[in-house]
């Protein structure tokens, strides 16, 4: 334990020293300073919020994600090569313990960065009124299970290409769940669309004083051509859409109104043209919760263990490489990791007949399955639209970036650490 | 209580490339025995298998065959690594630490208390003459006055076996005089000594026995009373004076 308090302190008193953390920090609350003048708003409180938790706080988390990158393949590549690891080695710690107390100390730094531009949001009068809303989705058949149903028909299709009916069942299977996801419900004029949400009744009965909303997200060019009109009803709340520009409208709902069914909204098109909507993507109920202040701690503990899994990434492709190899490494597999979850969605198709096609979707897709729990940024996301970050999301995270996967980084790097010296 | 403090039976290194296949052969089937309270000298010209060695013992290195032991345990045992000092032959600091930090660091390695540590340190940079400097950071320190500090932190947890790769490189004829002293002092008080040098006058000073390195092979091993007046002559009639090196033919 002592050897592990020295080795943090090490690293923690080369960052400050080497005038590193304070570089880092000066970079990032001078972005927050900029943002304040580069970004134009739409003059409202969501949108102030959502431009400088986006772009102000985005650029921060960005820029310290580079810059922990770059510390942590140094962390022992350099060391390494200035023979100082050498040292260390000699004396009765283990491998493991140099690297997780050279993570530690990292993670702290970052930690306490990020702390000091998030602490100016908290301390800004601007998003001090700005509460956040949990956000639940309708109650439906998930994707996989859909697929499933729909694979016969799929197959029996006399349109289906004949290299669908040739491939395998289960590319065919993934296929139909990405269909299955993106699947469009279409409310045609004076026509109603009701989705499920278990639970609503219950809830309404409980909080009388509080009020409901709705978010919609019209993602199609359809929709925008023509106003979207029409009224929402919940369990004893009402509410009237009327949109014609915007990509999503949130709806507040208020008591009263007609009666709907038990635990579930209902959507009735008034407009003149039919409304297409994804309920799995576009349909959101909106419950209020706690304060912009608490949404941003949760989030600041989310951005904080994501940078604590970049830490131990780079320690560990530096305890096996060297520091130039291990960073431009580290660089390249960041970002496949960020965009293979866009290319996946956005090329799904598994039915693809080039070869090289093929197998370039395969390995973004295996690129994309192995860091999924670790790529997503959501956390910004969620914060500038004012949703919730849940906190079993947040233990999750936790648990599996700052604690998981760093342990097993870090003893696979006390191993790389030890093959590394026989070289 | 176990006599031998290192052992190495028939130990052999062979360095490899990418594919494993052999590159270099750096130590060839070596026997050595370095007992209690002796002060044992490695010398060798360069390439000979010094360092490898010595890197072996230190369990920074795994040996291609042979068994290496440490206390009669394996090196990278932490129970045998407690019981080791390490100088290694440049002095590697942490350039942002001071002198007083860097032994505090080293010590808390060792698993000795913040009182401990700090009463240590203080104790050691008295005995290298820098607890006037005991405060400033190690990285804008003179090549000596480096040296000292490794020194120090080599003997900060208080080791039963020191391992001193070219002690005195880098040091002036005051300070070389001052390591040289040091290290029979500490002999004296049972330590058991390591040390490698290029510089055999050095060497015959302070070591009771050595062992000439050639080729990853021991060449000769003794007593240094026993090898006769001049180590340096000994040393080059066993490895070779130098003469087929034609630069005197070339410059001609």
């Amino acid at each position: 334990m002592t050897s592990l308090l020295r080795i943090f302190w090490l690293e923690v008193t080369a960052l400050v020293r080497s005038w590193t953390a304070l570089i880092i920090l000066l970079a990032t609350l001078g972005w927050m300073f900029a943002a304040n003048f580069v970004l134009v708003t739409d003059a409202t409180e969501d949108g102030a919020r959502e431009m400088v938790v986006r772009y102000g706080l985005g650029g921060v988390f960005a820029l310290l994600v580079v810059s922990v990158l770059s510390i942590a393949t140094g962390c022992i590549a350099s060391e390494r090569e200035a023979k100082r690891l050498q040292l260390t080695q000699v004396r009765p710690v283990s491998p493991f313990a140099i690297a997780w107390g050279k993570f530690l100390a990292l993670s702290a730094v970052a930690a306490a960065v990020l702390a000091f531009p998030c602490a100016t949001l908290v301390c800004s009068s601007e998003f001090s009124g700005l509460r956040c809303s949990h956000v639940y989705r309708p109650q439906m058949e998930s994707p996989a299970e859909e697929a499933v149903k729909m694979y016969d028909v799929f197959m029996a299709d006399p349109e289906t290409p004949p290299e669908a009916k040739k491939a395998k069942k289960s590319v065919v299977l993934r296929l139909l769940e990405q269909r299955a996801k993106d699947n469009y419900q279409t409310v045609g004029t004076n026509e109603t669309a009701v989705w499920a949400f278990p639970g609503l009744h219950d809830w309404a009965a409980a909080n009388a004083d509080v009020d409901l909303s709705v978010r919609l997200k019209f993602s199609n060019d359809f929709d925008m051509r023509d106003d979207v009109r029409g009224t929402l009803a919940a369990d004893g709340f009402f509410g009237v859409v009327s949109n014609i520009t915007q990509t999503a409208i949130v709806v507040p709902l208020v008591r009263g109104g007609f009666a709907a069914e038990r635990d579930a909204v209902a959507f009735r098109n008034e407009g003149r043209a039919p409304v297409m909507l994804r309920p799995r993507q576009d349909v959101e109920l909106l419950v209020p919760a706690d304060s912009f202040a608490w949404n941003l701690l949760r989030s600041y503990v989310v951005m904080v263990s994501v940078l604590a899994f970049v830490a131990a990434f780079g320690i560990f492709l530096g305890a096996g490489l060297s520091r130039p190899v291990a960073l431009f490494t580290a660089i390249v597999m960041l970002a496949v990791s960020e965009m293979s979850p866009s290319v996946v969605e956005q090329y799904p198709d598994q039915l693809e007949t080039d070869k090289i096609d093929r197998i370039g979707l395969a390995m973004t897709r295996l690129v994309e399955r192995g860091t999924k729990s670790v790529s997503s940024l959501s956390p910004l996301s969620s914060l500038a639209e004012g949703d919730c970050v849940e906190r079993g999301d947040v233990a999750e995270t936790f648990a599996l970036d700052f604690f998981v996967l760093p342990l097993a980084l870090c003893l696979l790097s006390g191993i790389l650490i030890r093959r590394k010296q026989e070289q | 209580m176990e006599d031998s403090v290192i052992r190495l039976e028939k130990v052999s290194k062979t360095f490899r490339d990418f594919w494993l296949r052999p590159t270099v052969a750096a130590v060839d089937a070596l026997d050595l025995e370095v007992r209690r309270g002796e002060v044992f000298g490695l010398l060798g010209p360069n390439g000979s298998g010094k360092s490898t060695t010595i890197k072996m013992i230190l369990g920074l290195l795994s040996p291609s065959a042979g068994k290496v032991s440490l206390f009669g345990l394996p090196p990278h045992a932490k129970a045998a690594r407690a019981r080791l000092g390490y100088l290694p032959e440049l002095s590697y600091l942490h350039p942002f630490l001071t002198a007083r930090e860097t032994l505090m660091y080293y010590a808390g390695l060792c698993s000795l208390s913040r009182a401990e540590a700090r009463s240590r340190a203080d104790q050691l940079l008295e005995m290298v003459k820098l607890s006037d400097v005991a405060n400033r950071a190690v990285g804008g320190f003179s090549k000596g006055m480096a040296r000292r500090v490794a020194l120090a932190s080599a003997l900060v947890g208080k080791p039963e076996l020191l391992v001193l790769d070219e002690p005195t490189s880098g040091l002036d004829p005051v300070s070389t005089k001052e390591v040289k002293t040091l290290v029979k002092a500490l002999a004296k008080k049972g330590m058991t000594v390591l040390t490698t040098s290029h510089l055999l006058a050095d060497s015959q000073d302070i070591c009771d026995r050595v062992m000439i390195l050639n080729r990853g092979k021991c060449a000769a091993e003794g007593k240094v009373s026993e090898l006769g007046e001049s180590l340096e002559e000994f040393f080059l009639a066993k490895v070779g004076s130098g003469d087929d090196f034609a630069l005197a033919d070339f410059l001609a």
